[in-house]
């Protein structure tokens, strides 16, 4: 079986969608029937991982629109494709250039409402199949597209070995003054654009917490344009001491970040699924999630941390008061193995062959 | 579902509290809670409590009430439903607590007991009641955000008294009777009497969204936990998180989450069906979460047959569309006759609705159910009133110089000719569009002296103005928070408070949620009037042409014919029909 993925980014990506891109391209090349899978991103940021065995990462494609389209003429040229794996939705006219229905990836906002393009609009009812990072995703997706063939759910994977629960660096306690504090921790990207991560909401609660715990310091990870106005708005609540702003924030330096952490959490309301809190988790920290969006399902609809409305600051308080007091060691939760990367490729392989035996 | 009581006799001089008067308060609230009944007095006499139940959560013995946490301590007399009372117990065992029942009354014990008077922000529901700390020698008090359930309150200095019907208080024999003109001059403007002013003098509502404590020194740190204002105004701040998600996905999520919650029953729940959207895409959206439809009733009047007000045949045949177990109940005037002396001894206080409720819940008890949703709340909450269009209309045009005096000279109806001196603020604009009579008119209803003193007290302009205090900063949030702080909560949810409880029928309203609101505000404030229509075809089958393109109708009933209503200047009569209630229900 031979499989043309068409990504926005993938290996050398940042976030979340590149992750999934790489776990998915992983678990391709590891189905029996996969003779290759030909890669084509649209950006490579940074240095590229390794890229597994039978995949063809085609760098070239990245160097802009028409050397994408190049690619994928070239890639068509190479012999015929059993699958092409659109991994997003702004790809679909791209995609239809192959001349076959792609199996879409939908992550998060981007296929919650009907999308600007008409012709997108067009092409997902031509779709083979969907596959979305969370229930949330699908369900919203197939609302307002009506799309109604098979559609899949395949949550993000975290590599538990790569995280683990380590003792707190000095440097980062000594970097962001933390010694004695009890840290509540956000990471994200901060920007005007995607106001609706939570930070604002954790911020608000910040003046009753620090009522009864003098000692919480609220950790807001990540780079963006929005940092300056959330730095107002702490200063405004009269928290600014007992906030931090880490800036951007490199892959490697992350679990050690979590393991600075009392408590991840983020009442958001625009996630697709959440990947931060398989992350935090991996790390051990307790996390609180939204019940409004993707990340209530990468807690398990509660049952690995509790489910906050963003909407009610007495939840959100009263949530980060219970993680705090709760006194329990640090431990990576029992069911967190349910997002394995072992149980990821399981699931990848049951979808690949619901699609081609259909 | 209950009716609750409450004496604390806090001053040192005050009697103690009076057995004979706490059974007396408790047994005038019967039909409320016919399942079980119960009162507790304290050792020395200070405080009793009583209850009325209707078991609908925990049918077992176990939810008696007055109830006692594991420890004994406290005591608490609860009315309403607690929705989220589940995840409240998960996090509460979670921390340790151990409880006796599965009943949501004892949750609300053990999270007072953990978190205090705060307790209030994270209950989902609706309700009233009172908490007796022996300890501390004090009584705490909450209701609900929405005013969904009542309770009344009569504090003489010394003894403090509370009860979920102002006519329970009064069972009590030691309340005056003496009216209150601001409470009768409220019901002569708006056609109910606005809280928290009520028709006695002695007796006043503990506002919605309020806690309070009670202690040797009287009623202390009243405080406003939830303002309908304050929500919609907050809701401007998230609207880009609300334009992420297609509208009608979001109402689904949203209601549907809702209903979720208000199914939460050890008992069938049913359905009010009428031919209107809100009733319709609520049964449509309970039928998909729960997998079949509820029972429904809908009512039928022969004085409607054949016009636009009669619900029945697109409500029956949006029963046969998802196979619900429908009735249809035929309500004819021999019937109201003959039931207007007990309509007017459960009718709590004066007001000029509820004959509809009255019936739809009449027709619901037959049926066998204890618990009923309704569509009540979808006009406040997805702006379709014609209120949403008229009153911003009404306040630019009042601002025009010239224009409403002129309107003013020129114009042969009252309401016109008042636009001068009501129109340009938004309080005065709520009065003019949704005033029964004008202040102007009730020195001849109620007498000169009466009407001075009641509208200085009532100051009725600025008792409007408060429900936009905050201000929501836009026109729809403005006047949705005027229809849900007044209409609504004076009117529609008074009255289906009294007239369900009069047939032991809990009416549950999924869309008067607080939680839905903080949720939905800021798709509301950028979908506006459009919102109703996303209701419509939230469904994954969205409500038929024939019923979402329906003329708006309301939910009425022909009492003018019934009642051979007066020509009073107003198409439905009830000027006419506010003299007939206060005359019959006093």
């Amino acid at each position: 079986m031979r499989i043309l993925h068409l990504g926005t980014d993938s290996f050398g990506g940042y976030g979340g969608i590149a992750l999934f891109n790489r776990e998915f391209i992983s678990a391709l090349v590891a189905h029996p029937a996969c003779e290759e899978v030909v890669v084509l991103p649209r950006l490579i940021p940074r240095q590229p991982e390794a890229v597994p065995d039978k995949a063809t990462f085609v760098t070239g494609a990245a160097r802009g629109k028409f050397a994408y389209v190049r690619a994928i003429r070239q890639a068509l040229r190479s012999g015929p494709f059993d699958l092409v794996v659109c991994g997003h939705v702004n790809l679909l006219p791209l995609a239809r250039l192959t001349g076959q229905s792609p199996l879409l990836i939908t992550h998060g906002i981007d296929a919650w409402k009907r999308l600007r393009d008409p012709i997108s609009n067009y092409l997902v009812h031509k779709i083979r199949g969907v596959i979305s990072v969370s229930d949330l995703t699908r369900e919203r997706f197939i609302a307002w597209s009506h799309f109604s063939g098979p559609a899949f759910v395949l949550p993000n994977a975290v590599r538990v070995k790569n995280y683990g629960v380590r003792a707190r660096r000095q440097d980062l306690i000594d970097r962001w003054s933390l010694a004695g504090k009890r840290v509540l921790l956000t990471l994200g990207r901060i920007v005007g654009t995607e106001r609706y991560k939570g930070f604002d909401e954790v911020l608000d609660a910040m003046p009753a917490l620090l009522r009864a715990q003098p000692e919480v310091v609220y950790m807001i990870a990540g780079s963006g344009s929005d940092i300056p106005r959330l730095k107002l708005r702490a200063a405004e609540l009269g928290v600014a001491d007992s906030v931090r702003f880490t800036g951007f924030i490199a892959e490697d330096e992350k679990p050690d970040l979590y393991n600075l952490a009392d408590v991840y959490v983020m009442p958001s309301r625009g996630e697709g699924f959440g990947f931060v809190f398989l992350e935090a988790m991996a790390c051990g920290v307790p996390v609180i999630a939204s019940c409004l969006d993707g990340g209530r399902e990468a807690v398990r609809l509660g049952a690995l941390g509790p489910l906050v409305d963003p909407t009610n600051p007495a939840e959100i308080r009263v949530a980060i008061e219970d993680a705090l007091s709760s006194g329990a060691p640090r431990a990576i939760p029992e069911g967190l193995e349910f997002f394995s990367y072992e149980n990821f490729e399981r699931r990848t392989h049951a979808i690949i062959d619901a699609l081609t035996t259909a | 579902m209950c009716g609750i009581a409450a004496l604390f006799a806090y001053g040192s001089d005050a009697p103690p509290a009076d057995a004979d008067e706490i059974d007396a308060i408790t047994e005038r609230m019967r039909p409320r809670g016919p399942d079980a009944g119960g009162t507790w007095i304290s050792p020395d006499r200070r405080v009793a409590l009583g209850a009325r139940r209707l078991a609908i959560i925990d049918l077992t013995d176990e939810g008696t009430q007055p109830m006692t946490d594991t420890d004994g301590d406290l005591r608490i007399v609860f009315n309403g439903e607690i929705y989220n009372h589940r995840e409240l117990r998960a996090r509460l065992e979670r921390l340790g607590a151990r409880f006796h029942s599965t009943t949501d009354t004892e949750v609300l014990l053990q999270l007072y007991r953990h978190d205090g008077a705060s307790m209030v922000e994270l209950l989902r529901g609706m309700f009233a009641f009172a908490i007796w700390e022996p300890r501390q020698r004090r009584m705490f008090v909450a209701r609900d955000p929405y005013g969904i359930k009542p309770l009344y309150v009569a504090d003489d200095g010394s003894t403090f008294r509370a009860a979920s019907t102002v006519k329970a208080l009064l069972a009590g024999g030691q309340i005056a009777r003496a009216h209150d003109p601001a409470g009768v001059a409220g019901f002569w403007l708006m056609g109910s009497v606005p809280e928290p002013y009520t028709i006695f003098r002695d007796i006043r509502a503990v506002e919605a969204g309020t806690s309070l404590f009670i202690d040797e020194n009287g009623i202390r740190n009243t405080r406003r936990y939830y303002s309908i204002a304050s929500t919609l105004g907050r809701g401007v701040k998230d609207e880009p998180a609300a334009r992420l998600v297609h509208p009608p996905i979001l109402v689904r999520e949203l209601v549907t989450d809702s209903l979720r919650h208000h199914l939460i029953s050890d008992v069938p729940v049913g359905a009010f069906l009428s031919s209107g959207i809100d009733s319709t895409a609520l049964v449509a959206l309970a039928t998909e979460a729960t997998g079949q439809p509820p029972r429904t009733v809908t009512l039928r009047f022969d004085e409607f047959r054949g016009q636009a007000f009669d619900e029945s045949p697109l409500a029956s045949r949006f029963a046969q569309r998802i196979g619900s177990d429908h009735v249809t109940r035929l309500v004819t005037r021999d019937e109201f006759i003959s039931e207007l002396p007990k309509f007017f001894d459960a009718m709590d206080q004066p007001t000029i609705d509820g004959a509809n409720t009255w019936f739809v819940s009449k027709a619901a008890a037959e049926r066998g159910l204890k618990v009923a949703i309704s569509g009540l709340g979808g006009d406040e909450l997805f702006g379709s009133y014609p209120s949403f269009r008229a009153l911003p209309r009404i306040v630019v045009a009042a601002r025009i110089p010239f224009a409403a005096s002129t309107a003013s000279r020129l114009a042969r109806n009252p309401k016109a000719k008042a636009a001068a001196r009501y129109g340009r603020s938004w309080a005065g604009a709520y009065l003019l569009k949704r005033g029964l009579f004008l202040p102007d008119d009730l020195p001849a209803l109620m007498g000169a002296d009466a009407a001075e003193e009641g509208l200085r007290h009532l100051s009725m302009i600025e008792h409007i103005a408060e429900a936009i205090n905050p201000d929501p900063g836009t026109a729809f949030g403005r006047v949705a928070a005027l229809e849900a702080s007044l209409y609504m909560r004076n009117q529609l949810l008074r009255d289906t408070d009294w007239a369900s409880m009069a047939h032991s029928l809990e009416v549950r309203t999924p869309l008067v949620d607080a939680t839905l609101l903080r949720q939905i505000a800021p798709l509301l404030l950028v979908e506006k009037e459009r919102c109703k229509r996303h209701f419509a075809n939230s469904p994954r089958n969205p409500l038929p042409d024939w019923l979402s393109e329906r003329r708006k109708t309301g939910f009425t009933v022909p009492l003018a014919e019934w009642m051979d209503l007066a020509p009073d200047g107003t198409s439905t009569r009830m000027r006419s029909w506010a003299r007939m209630v206060l005359e019959r229900w006093s």
